[in-house]
């Protein structure tokens, strides 16, 4: 129902900060540089799901092409940082901004569609940019690609860098906590669940919707320029379609209208193919199969799977409403003047 | 310039054919199902198996190809339409439909492999033909015979009276005693039905390609949005359109931006007249 709020609970807020510890010390007990790896690579479509979190699992706009919007950070990176030599700090600042414009220009006019004609707007978008990706080659290097250069130092090394997409993780996660507990994520959740209803309480419907969905932009295109420096080289078989909906089940499965549960339906989807071999060969048939059965069968997430449980196994206190005649006011009404 | 304009119409006429088979499952669900082409996908992959690999005779090959589109709309209904309406919740049935779209999609890659493999020949023709050529004319009259052959089943036979009444008003049709969840399946097995036929029929010019599908949902959604949504004739002249389009760009400008000029098409018609050229004003829901 309501967003997460301050005052959590004890045992959650021990998890959670028992969470960032791990999440802190994580370079010192990693096994070894390929689990520091998916440990960045986790933060980076973090990065990216966070936002798209306030768009598809608050405001409820199905955007199936925010794929499209991590490739032109990715680009926007690779070509600024790398050919034209700028500091990669601005290069991430700009692919941010490139993003959240591109955003901008696509939601537009799509955010004013119904729901299948905006997912397949989007899906369009994804697509059209693969199109110019590989049609510009003087620009992007066509199907060949781009290397993604490195941070400077102290973040050349995968500790370094590690640190640094975590504290950008860190940052886009509080931004769209403070969206989502105060008045502006239940007017988008208003958003979700009856457009109608959040129009006639005042929630002012299409730039309430175009300011997150700029917002998803913005963190796409940081997220895309971290990708980009974290693979090393980008080829447009990079952004396939199906990373697109490997996002979406990443959301749809932690559950709608929450914040933790698309952040562990992202950790435990980007290291379970990685973990378990036989499901990265059946790779995005998986996605597919899971995003079927969490459809069909918990539509609200796993996550409201575990409250579900919880509720049932907790001990009810007994309630204490007595119900008593409330004597002074009867007689009021009861002697008032007739 | 006969070449260009014979290949738009082919490649117009399968869109026209994907939003044809939109048009029969919005009927009776008001869905729109992303699957959509990927039954055609289905139907040209399986096509070309069992006319080539396994060595059938074409018209075999096209039951076979017919059944399999017709299995997988049965399918579809049962594993992602129909509980999730029951639910009667707005957008969930985007995301089944998406869902099992992704794992007929993964699941032929797998068994099929991930490069486009030739159609067969169906007739004895020299490739020397040209425009003539059967991959051409192959899907405009498969097209325009189903354009022609849903007409006269929603006009002459009891069920498709049926599809119509669903489409206007289901509560009322299931009031007055149609089994509409029966209709919806079998609508559901009928586009599975046509969609395996239009993949059967144009896959000489698509080739058994795994990943048609998606392309395909898009541009028979466009071609739909164009010609309007629930009008048949209106998804032929919206399909033609986009395809004689798609043909000419690729002969002036090259065939790099195909995907770029058929969104800007949708984009100008949804903005100076957002029903589509033929629809009707209440159908799109707002």
């Amino acid at each position: 129902m309501s967003g997460p709020t301050l005052g959590m609970p004890a045992p959650k807020l021990a998890a959670l900060l028992f969470g960032a510890l791990l999440a802190a010390t994580l370079p010192f007990w990693a096994g070894d540089q390929y689990q520091l790896h998916l440990a960045a690579l986790i933060c980076v479509y973090w990065i990216l799901i966070a936002g798209l979190n306030l768009v598809v699992g608050f405001t409820g706009q199905l955007s199936i092409g925010h794929v499209g919007l991590l490739a032109i950070g990715a680009y926007a990176f690779a070509i600024l940082a790398g050919k034209s030599g700028w500091h990669p700090a601005l290069a991430v600042a700009a692919a941010g901004a490139l993003g959240g414009l591109c955003g901008l220009g696509l939601g537009l006019p799509s955010l004013r569609l119904p729901g299948f004609y905006f997912a397949m707007a989007t899906m369009a978008f994804a697509l059209i940019v693969n199109e110019i990706v590989l049609a510009q080659v003087n620009l992007t290097g066509g199907g060949v690609g781009l290397p993604g250069p490195l941070f400077p130092p102290p973040f050349d090394t995968p500790k370094g860098f590690y640190y640094l997409v975590a504290a950008l993780a860190l940052a886009v996660t509080l931004l769209t906590w403070n969206i989502a507990r105060r008045l502006w994520g239940l007017g988008l959740m208003a958003i979700r669940d009856n457009p109608v209803t959040a129009q006639a309480v005042g929630v002012p419907l299409l730039r309430a919707k175009l300011t997150v969905f700029v917002f998803s932009g913005i963190t796409a295109g940081v997220a895309g320029a971290v990708f980009a420096s974290l693979q090393s080289y980008i080829t447009p078989d990079t952004f396939v379609f199906e990373l697109s909906l490997f996002f979406f089940v990443c959301i749809i499965i932690g559950g709608r209208g929450s914040l933790i549960g698309p952040f562990l339906g992202t950790v435990v989807l980007t290291a379970l193919p990685e973990l378990v071999a036989p499901l990265a060969k059946l790779g995005n048939f998986f996605y597919g199969l899971l995003l079927l059965v969490v459809v069909l069968v918990v539509p609200e997430g796993i996550g409201r799977m575990f409250e579900l449980l919880a509720e049932r196994w907790r001990p009810k206190l007994a309630a204490h409403d007595e119900v008593a005649p409330d004597l002074a006011r009867l007689k009021r009404a009861l002697g008032g003047p007739r | 310039m006969l070449t260009v304009i014979v290949s738009g119409l082919a490649i117009g006429m399968l869109f026209a054919a994907v939003a044809l088979v939109y048009n029969v499952m919005f009927s009776t669900s008001k869905v729109l199902s992303v699957t959509t082409g990927h039954i055609a996908m289905l139907g040209g992959v399986f096509g070309a198996y069992f006319v080539a690999t396994l060595h059938w005779h074409w018209a075999l090959g096209l039951l076979g190809a017919v059944a399999v589109g017709a299995a997988f709309g049965w399918a579809t209904e049962l594993l992602a339409i129909r509980r999730v309406l029951n639910r009667s919740d707005e957008h969930l049935w985007l995301l089944s439909t998406l869902a099992l779209a992704t794992m007929v999609q993964q699941g032929v890659g797998l068994w099929w492999g991930t490069e486009p493999k030739p159609f067969p020949r169906l007739i004895t023709q020299d490739f020397s033909a040209g425009a003539l050529d059967q991959k051409f004319w192959l899907p405009i009259l498969m097209a325009a015979l189903m354009a022609i052959g849903l007409e006269l089943f929603y006009r002459r036979t009891m069920y498709g009276k049926l599809f119509l009444a669903m489409s206007e008003d289901a509560f009322a049709a299931r009031a007055r005693g149609v089994s509409t969840d029966r209709i919806r399946v079998l609508s559901y097995v009928l586009s599975g039905a046509l969609g395996g036929l239009a993949g059967f029929a144009a896959g000489q010019l698509t080739f058994a390609y795994f990943a048609l599908g998606l392309s395909l949902t898009l541009n028979g959604f466009i071609a739909l949005a164009v010609g309007g949504l629930g009008s048949n004739i209106g998804a032929l002249i919206g399909g033609v359109l986009l395809g004689l389009l798609n043909a000419f760009a690729s002969h002036w400008f090259g065939g790099e931006y195909q995907q770029t000029i058929a969104v800007g098409l949708l984009m100008i018609v949804l903005l100076v007249k957002p029903e589509g050229l033929l629809g009707s004003k209440n159908v799109r829901p707002v």
